[in-house]
């Protein structure tokens, strides 16, 4: 019986193989067809922003479409970095994304710590909480949250923009605990029994340890404030402290806006970004699998 | 582990309580305060300057009767049952051609794909200004090599959600790099038994990634039914909410409101309002694939 | 690790400290919204008045309107910290400023500043006021007119010296004018949304509506004169097809690109103000055309204009409105007012003023026309009621609807007007 069967899978097995190689292969360049024409739809926005920060201001608006510029205009970039407060705008939204990840990730893995390291009563049931504010819609606590800082005085100061950042954040606070889990509860034992405090372990065991889930909270803190525009849109009053994202908008309001240094800004806030993604995207894509979204 | 359990100190229990206080103050102060006052508020009229009149439900109906907030609510569950459905199925369809050990240059399409959620909306809504564009955009430009007229676009009421909706497929990379995570999970053996059966591409992609990804995809359909409700920065910046109300999103219109209209009270309603809405959809999406999770 | 992230606390929160402190001593906070080069003249006008008084002044540009319409200033005096005073064009919402109690009056610094309310222009008075206080300062005004491209008139055998005078000719010019091969446009003759017949007030005011009655606090939205502003426009987009219309005339933004349709002939002739007469100066200066005062309907209000005031306000909660009052005083002069004028032809707020104004010096056909404008009884600053800002963005959604969609406008308005006036009624 049995070899009968195993005759049959490898029969059928060629027999997939033989006709199967070809439809495979047919199957095989019909997707990947599908991948770089979705691909290129995805760059080409990009190579259009560049392409266009290097035009002049009549090649930006000639009919049909200019698709490349005569020669490109470097001094575009040079242009955007005078005329517009670029510095001064770099500086202030560096202040604020640099405090926002230092808040982020002590805020952030001291709470998963204490959802995953420490043993308590309720203490998945408590967890669900931290789940529930992740759906809460910003616009829900926008006005509330102006109010109060209003009342704090707080309005028109990067104040509101940094402070909410060393209390927490849900999604965070999620991909932390995931990756705590993860770490076998022996270690912490070896170490109580050495007498380490948990604040000790924390900070020498576990920590380190966490590198690529770090690593990802990183670029995520610094995508997001990076980009934020409701945020410093609401709170920020004082153009003195505009950031990137609010000083672009303001060019684009303007009756004269200058179309091809705007493109250029856009070249000049994207780059950043990128090559920060390129240098850790190990540890994101890492930190991501390990996160356990999935689960 | 039973050691652990045996010591409940005061200690501890401190321990526990400085570990989330980060958590717990935050919680107070930035979450369930605002909620509480934004309830609050909803029950008000309220501008800002002067203090808040009680108002009873008297927001909620008039957003009952408010025909430009019934056509931002329209608008975006429009996006959400096509932006997000769209939006899904391209994002899987991509992971799962991904995934395909045999296909060269993952790495690079990963990033490609995903490259553009790094870009901040401001950009963002500027770069897809002249793209969108019906004139000399980049897309009517190209429609226009093959001999095709393009529409409208953001110039067109018909065709100005659509045009978000490409906007959205185009920031879609983070939830395809979660997918192909997730796929990663799903046990090679699975598909090899599929193949000895004959199965195809669609095949397999039916009856054994898709209940095998649920999870995730419950959980990026979330994420972007969230996202859409309150999309605010794009559709500003872009179309404000033109032409004749098509772009109008819920996230915009409750901003006008609050900010523009001086009306707190009645934006603070609408926020109410989202959340129930949201906490509906997510409610029966989770009943759903409850029924189809357990088909396997 | 811990010794690290309390010093980079601290000292960040040193820096966030030092960035938000507000000038103590007498430092005037101005916000004006202009950028490009307006705010050139305008840096140079602080300047000068640094210069002649010795007070510092923090100003910034703000947009798009000195923060009215995107909710900034809004927030500054919510947070208590608003600038001094704000220079906007938006001055129907600066109105909705004034009876929601945000602004401060400048009736205690009206003598100093030597500004005759009585000597202004008839369109000026009622718009400064609110509840018998000055909460509007206006520097200058601007005017609409009809431009037209004088080589298509004469090229369809049309005489520019005579341009349109009612509605009725403006429509037939307009057709004239109109090219259009079988599918294909080549020109538009006029399209009345555009520009700034684009504007939700536009066109309620030159049909001769009113559309609130401030003695009464009514709301008017559905009289005949309204609904005729609508079902005009909706004549023109039956026609010619909105969608098509859009896709044609839209350009990246603005006035200040190559771009725009009035230059690159995509219309033979539209509605904007004094200010587009720069812009065609830089951008298309071999663009021949001429203006004239907008046509109008029987009942209309004829060789007149929508005023588009620039105006002072002084947020409530400033900390210094007397240096506001200084400034105001200061920039009003003619000397200061001249570069003004000179670059962008707005208009004095008095006759007065008028003969120092170098277009007049040089006898400018165009500023002429503004001037008769300016003066005009008819020229005045449509719909200052509490509600002006959801009324306008309610005005244009209607016009949307209309046009793109061929509903009916009447009920639409009867329904806006029912909901405003809730709103009106609820003070």
């Amino acid at each position: 019986m049995a070899r009968t069967e195993t005759n049959d899978k490898t029969t059928r097995l060629d027999a997939i193989g033989a006709r199967g190689r070809l439809a495979d292969r047919l199957e095989q360049v019909v997707l990947y067809a599908i991948l770089v024409v979705l691909a290129l739809c995805y760059v080409v926005p990009f190579l259009w922003l560049l392409s266009n920060s290097l035009k002049t201001p009549s090649e930006l608006f000639t009919h049909p479409v200019k698709w490349l510029p005569a020669t490109p205009q470097w001094v575009n970039f040079r242009n955007t970095f005078t005329t517009f407060p670029f510095m001064l705008y770099l500086k202030n939204t560096m202040i604020v994304v640099v405090v926002n990840i230092i808040g982020s990730v002590i805020s952030n893995t001291l709470v998963a710590y204490g959802f995953s390291r420490l043993e308590w009563k309720n203490r998945d049931r408590v967890f669900v909480v931290v789940i529930i504010t992740m759906i809460l819609p910003f616009q829900v606590v926008m006005i509330p949250l102006f109010i109060l800082f209003q009342k704090l005085h707080w309005i028109g100061t990067f104040l509101p923009l940094t402070v909410t950042c060393f209390f927490g954040n849900a999604f965070f606070i999620f991909l932390f605990r995931q990756f705590f889990m993860g770490i076998p509860m022996e270690l912490s034992q070896a170490a109580k029994i050495d007498g380490a405090s948990e604040f000790t372990i924390y900070s020498r065991i576990i920590l380190p340890l966490a590198t690529p889930v770090i690593a990802t909270v990183v670029i995520f803190a610094f995508i997001r404030t990076w980009s934020d525009f409701i945020g410093p849109l609401i709170f920020l009053s004082n153009d003195k402290l505009y950031t990137l994202a609010l000083g672009a908008q303001q060019i684009m309001t303007a009756y004269d806006p200058k179309w091809e240094l705007l493109m250029a800004l856009g070249v000049a806030m994207t780059v950043p970004v990128l090559v920060l993604f390129f240098l850790v995207q190990k540890y994101f894509i890492q930190g991501i699998a390990m996160s356990g979204i999935k689960g | 582990m039973a050691l652990a359990n045996k010591k409940r100190t005061g200690g501890e229990r401190l321990t526990v309580i400085l570990f989330l206080s980060p958590w717990l103050i935050g919680l107070a102060a930035f979450t369930l305060y605002p909620v509480v006052s934004s309830l609050w508020f909803s029950l008000t009229q309220y501008n800002v300057i002067k203090a808040p009149k009680f108002l009873g439900l008297g927001n909620y109906v008039a957003l009952v009767h408010d025909k430009t907030y019934l056509t931002s609510l329209w608008n975006s569950l429009f996006m959400v049952v096509f932006g997000v459905t769209i939006t899904t199925a391209v994002t899987i369809l991509v992971s799962i051609i991904l995934n395909n050990r045999k296909i060269k240059g993952l790495s690079v399409f990963r990033v490609i794909f995903f490259i553009p959620t790094l870009v901040p909306v401001v950009i963002v809504a500027i770069l897809w200004v002249w793209i969108l564009q019906p004139q000399s955009g980049l897309i009517n430009s190209v429609l226009g090599i093959f001999g095709i007229t393009g529409p409208g676009w953001i110039a067109s009421p018909a065709w100005a959600k659509p045009s978000f909706i490409l906007i959205m497929l185009w920031g879609a990379g983070g939830s395809i790099i979660i997918y192909l995570a997730g796929l990663q999970d799903i046990p090679e053996a699975l598909y090899e038994s599929a193949v000895l059966e004959g199965a195809n591409f669609a095949q397999k992609t039916v009856y054994i990634t898709l209940p095998m990804l649920t999870p995730v995809i419950l959980y990026n359909v979330i994420t972007a039914i969230i996202g859409v409700l309150q999309w605010f920065a794009e559709p500003f910046i872009i179309t404000s909410g033109g032409p004749d109300n098509a772009t109008l999103f819920y996230g915009l219109y409750l901003y006008q409101n609050a900010f523009q209209f001086f009306k707190m009270g009645y934006a603070s309603a609408m926020a109410w309002v989202m959340i129930v809405i949201v906490l509906a959809l997510i409610f029966t999406l989770f009943r759903l694939t409850k029924k189809y999770g357990n088909s396997e | 690790m811990k010794k690290i992230a309390f010093v980079l606390m601290g000292a960040t929160l040193f820096a966030l400290g030092a960035a938000s402190l507000s000038a103590e001593d007498a430092v005037l906070n101005y916000w004006c919204s202009w950028g490009g080069d307006s705010m050139k003249w305008d840096q140079w006008r602080v300047g000068e008045f640094t210069k002649a008084t010795g007070i510092k002044v923090n100003n910034q540009y703000v947009e798009p309107d000195g923060g009215i319409q995107n909710g900034k200033l809004l927030a500054a005096i919510a947070g208590g910290n608003p600038p001094d005073c704000v220079v906007t064009n938006a001055y129907s919402q600066a109105y909705s400023f004034a009876a929601q109690d945000s602004l401060l009056a400048w009736d205690p610094y009206l003598a100093d500043i030597g500004l005759d309310a009585g000597k202004m222009m008839p369109g000026f008075k009622g718009m400064m006021q609110y509840k018998g206080k000055t909460y509007l300062m206006p520097q200058d005004s601007n005017v609409l007119f009809l431009y037209y491209n004088v080589k298509m008139f004469k090229e369809a055998g049309l005489d520019p010296n005579k341009p349109p005078k009612t509605l009725e000719e403006l429509d037939k010019v307009a057709e004239k004018l109109t090219k259009i091969k079988g599918d294909k446009v080549e020109r538009y003759g006029f399209i009345p949304w555009v520009d700034n017949g684009g504007d939700p007030f536009t066109w309620s005011w030159m049909f001769g509506a009113d559309l609130y009655d401030a003695k009464t606090n009514k709301l008017d939205l559905t009289s005949d004169k309204m609904v005729n502003t609508f079902t005009w426009q909706n004549a023109y987009a039956r026609k010619y097809n909105p969608e098509k219309i859009k896709s044609f005339v839209s350009g990246f933004g603005g006035m200040f690109t190559p771009d725009h349709p009035f230059m690159t002939g995509k219309v033979a002739m539209t509605i904007t103000g004094n200010w587009f007469t720069n812009a065609m100066r830089i951008y298309a200066p071999k663009v021949e055309y001429m203006v004239a005062p907008i046509p109008v309907p029987a009942g209309g209000r004829a060789n007149s204009t929508p005023l588009m005031s620039n105006v002072f306000i002084i947020p409530a909660g400033a900390k210094h409105p007397e240096l506001a009052a200084k400034f105001f005083k200061f920039i009003i002069s003619p000397e200061i007012n001249a570069n003004n004028f000179d670059v962008w032809k707005s208009i004095p707020v008095t006759d007065k003023m008028f003969d120092s104004v170098s277009w007049t010096k040089k006898g400018d056909p165009t500023y002429k026309v503004e001037r008769i404008l300016a003066n005009s009884a008819g020229s005045g600053h449509p719909a200052m009621t509490k509600v002006s800002a959801e009324l306008g963005e309610r005005l244009n959604s209607l016009r949307d609807a209309v046009i793109y969609n061929d509903k009916d406008p009447k009920p639409l308005l009867e329904d806006l007007q029912k909901r405003l006036q809730a709103e009106l009624d609820k003070e």
